[in-house]
């Protein structure tokens, strides 16, 4: 990983298509004091147009497909999905739901997979610089 | 430069002009450093409301009469039993009236 410097703070949209909130409850903790992400600059923000990252957990449920695509297309480019969590990398426990569509890349493509159930914050945390890793490399395509 | 001056503060309206000007300059310069990565007429200019479809905007749009609609629903009774004689039509308007007053004059002379 060859990340020295942050160049800019990163937003982060979460959004649940279907989890149990149990890794919600981690990425919650990764804003408490212990873990303390923002004082790096990454904070949740409450509309994917101030995004740069798309954090998703649970699997996709199918009431909720036309909402995962349309805040996919709210992100402005260039954007990073992430995935928190088994049950939006590959259906978890709840691979076999009838009510479901399934993980998350069979909607939207994803960049990012923390898998864990649910995943501990270093992970996440880790799985956030990756994003961040991949979020620049992207800007810099564009300027190019 | 004219200033009126009340004792315990002071009106310049050139220097308010002044500080406006400064603060639009500022803003315009943070404008301008802003995000310009949207690509415009797609959805990443879209209305965000909560990831659901956004209706079009004469259905969005909330009419005043909405303040009322607690009343409405309320009283729609009432108010359905009193627009049934408002048709608009001045002869009916007269003869409720003389209905009503024929009503009370016979109520007057019984009651006398």
């Amino acid at each position: 990983m060859n990340l020295k410097a942050f160049n800019r703070a990163l937003w982060v949209y979460h959004m649940n298509t279907g989890s149990c909130n149990g890794c919600d409850i981690e990425i919650l903790a990764v804003l408490t004091p212990r873990y303390d992400v923002e004082r790096f600059g990454i904070m949740l923000v409450g509309s994917p147009r101030h995004a740069d990252v798309l954090l998703v957990t649970g699997p996709v449920a199918r009431s909720m497909e036309d909402t995962v695509k349309r805040i996919y297309a709210q992100v402005p480019d260039p954007k990073v999905v992430m995935v928190v969590g088994n049950c939006g990398a590959e259906g978890g426990v709840f691979h076999e739901a009838y009510s479901l569509i399934g993980p998350v890349d069979q909607v939207i493509p994803v960049d990012v997979y923390v898998p864990g159930c649910p995943p501990r914050p270093e992970a996440i945390i880790h799985g956030v610089v990756m994003a961040w890793v991949k979020l620049e490399k992207l800007a810099k395509q564009e300027v190019t | 430069m004219s200033a009126l001056d009340y004792g315990y503060a002071v009106w310049a309206p050139i220097v308010w002009i002044i500080a406006l000007v400064v603060i639009g300059i500022l803003v315009l310069i943070w404008r301008s450093r802003g995000q310009k990565s949207y690509k415009k007429g797609t959805a990443q200019t879209d209305i965000f409301l909560s990831g659901t479809k956004v209706p079009p905007e004469e259905e969005r749009h909330v009419k005043a009469e909405n303040i009322y609609w607690g009343f409405f629903e309320a009283l729609k009774g009432l108010y359905r039993a009193m627009m049934k004689p408002h048709t608009g039509i001045v002869n009916d308007y007269l003869l409720w009236f003389v209905a009503i007053l024929t009503i009370f004059i016979l109520i007057l002379v019984l009651a006398s």
